[in-house]
């Protein structure tokens, strides 16, 4: 009976893996307002969201950086 | 009445749900091999992009697709202890702005010291990276942004410059400028690129429970029989049985530090009329544990699996021998059980 439990946990999370990898599942969807499953990739985020009318308007933090993060001992500005 | 024994070697009452839970892996896995042969590269070439600029990298149609995104992926090339913040953009057909994704990208290296000993370091962060899906087919154009560009360590940013044949020979209006600062960034533009962050989890999630699984079969079934004795022999009546079903007889034993070599176990099974039905003497499969090369105890395991024709009442009965040394004995008989491979079970009818 537990085995059976497994197996089926197994199954509906392969199937679930391979249609968000397959589908993209995170990626950036054009002109959809609300960006619900988009996930960053490489430390890329976006830098604005749509406008009720369809427009890009960026977040206003965008221009106000705090620095960069950067490695190591003793580094940065 | 006498009962017909026969011994076979049997698959039938290996579980299913093993096939299925490494079938997914299996599944999950194909994926992932598969997802690396998706996706055309569009655009893949080296950029250079100034401070405050916008450069249209590449004119795309967008197409709602059932397989994989449109991949836009960049990285920066900068010197030394330079930071830039830079942007993959999406235009319209109009030249408008639809998207935007930012990358805040460094490189620095240093020295450190540490005990008397030292050595430099060397980090960076440049990828930059956006996946992009359509809902209906539009025209898009990739361009590349650089928001801000500086030198970490305080002074003047500096331009990574690069010559071409034209520089070498001398042709003076190829030579980078040296009064505005640019990046040079390898931009990659492919399509239908399948996200394998998902596929990830996906593999070790249905691992786990394909190992879960493999652990679990050899435990399934209803436990009828469980008895611990501080004793060498035994014995349990149970109703458990039936032609689909394999049981499973377990014996475990611990003993002294006395012993012997080998020991050995006799199964006996007695009908619903108490008739004996099946006697077997099963050697046991000792392990000695040792303590600073002292003998402590030793264990003994035996195992024993039979279809029983007809579901009824048996009685089952176990003798270890030699008696003496032996602390514990305990008897465990599955009923319905499974199996990992094929297992040669007696068949008594």
């Amino acid at each position: 009976m537990l085995t059976k439990v497994f197996a089926g946990i197994a199954v509906l999370m392969a199937l679930w893996s391979v249609t968000d990898a397959y589908t993209q599942k995170s990626a950036f969807v054009l002109r959809e307002e609300k960006q619900a499953n988009f996930s960053p990739r490489r430390g890329t985020s976006l830098s604005g969201s749509y406008g009720s009318n369809g427009t890009w308007i960026f977040v206003p933090t965008r221009s106000t950086y705090s620095g960069f993060q950067g490695g190591g001992p003793g580094s940065g500005k | 009445m006498s009962a017909n024994i026969n011994i076979k070697k049997t698959n039938r009452f290996i579980d299913p749900a093993l096939y299925i839970a490494f079938g997914a892996t299996g599944f999950v896995f194909l994926g992932l091999i598969a997802s690396a042969f998706f996706g055309k590269v569009l655009f893949s070439r080296n950029v250079r992009v100034a401070e405050q600029e916008v450069v249209k990298i590449e004119a795309l149609k967008l197409e709602p697709q059932l397989v994989g995104a449109l991949r836009i992926d960049a990285k920066a090339s900068i010197p030394n202890n330079h930071g830039v913040v830079y942007e993959i953009q999406l235009l319209d057909k109009q030249g408008k702005l639809i998207a935007s994704a930012t990358k805040n990208a460094w490189r620095e290296s240093g020295i450190w010291y540490e005990d008397g000993e030292s050595g430099t370091w060397n980090e960076d962060d440049l990828d930059a990276g956006l996946d992009v899906r359509a809902k209906k087919g539009e025209e898009v154009t990739v361009a590349i942004s650089v928001l801000e560009y500086e030198n970490l360590s305080g002074g003047k940013a500096r331009s990574l410059t690069t010559f071409s044949v034209d520089d070498v020979i001398g042709n003076q209006a190829n030579k980078p400028k040296a009064t505005t600062n640019s990046v040079n960034f390898d931009v990659k533009i492919t399509n239908g690129v399948v996200d394998g962050r998902h596929l990830w989890p996906g593999l070790f999630g249905t691992s786990a429970l394909a190992i879960m699984t493999f652990i679990a079969a050899p435990r399934s079934g209803k436990k009828v029989i469980s008895k611990t004795i501080n004793d060498s022999d035994p014995s349990e009546r149970a109703t458990l049985g039936g032609a689909d079903k394999l049981v499973r007889v377990r014996i475990n034993v611990t003993s002294d530090e006395t012993s012997p070599r080998s020991m050995q176990a006799r199964l006996v099974i007695n009908d619903s009329y108490g008739e004996q039905v099946y006697s077997k003497t099963i050697p046991l499969n000792l392990t000695f544990h040792r303590e600073e090369g002292k003998l402590e105890k030793v264990t003994g395991f035996a195992q024993q699996f039979f279809i029983l024709e007809t579901q009824d009442s048996y009685g089952f009965h176990v003798e270890v021998t030699p008696d003496a040394p032996v602390d514990e004995t305990t008897l465990t008989v599955l009923d319905g059980s499974h199996t990992r491979i094929p297992v040669e079970a007696v068949h008594i009818s």
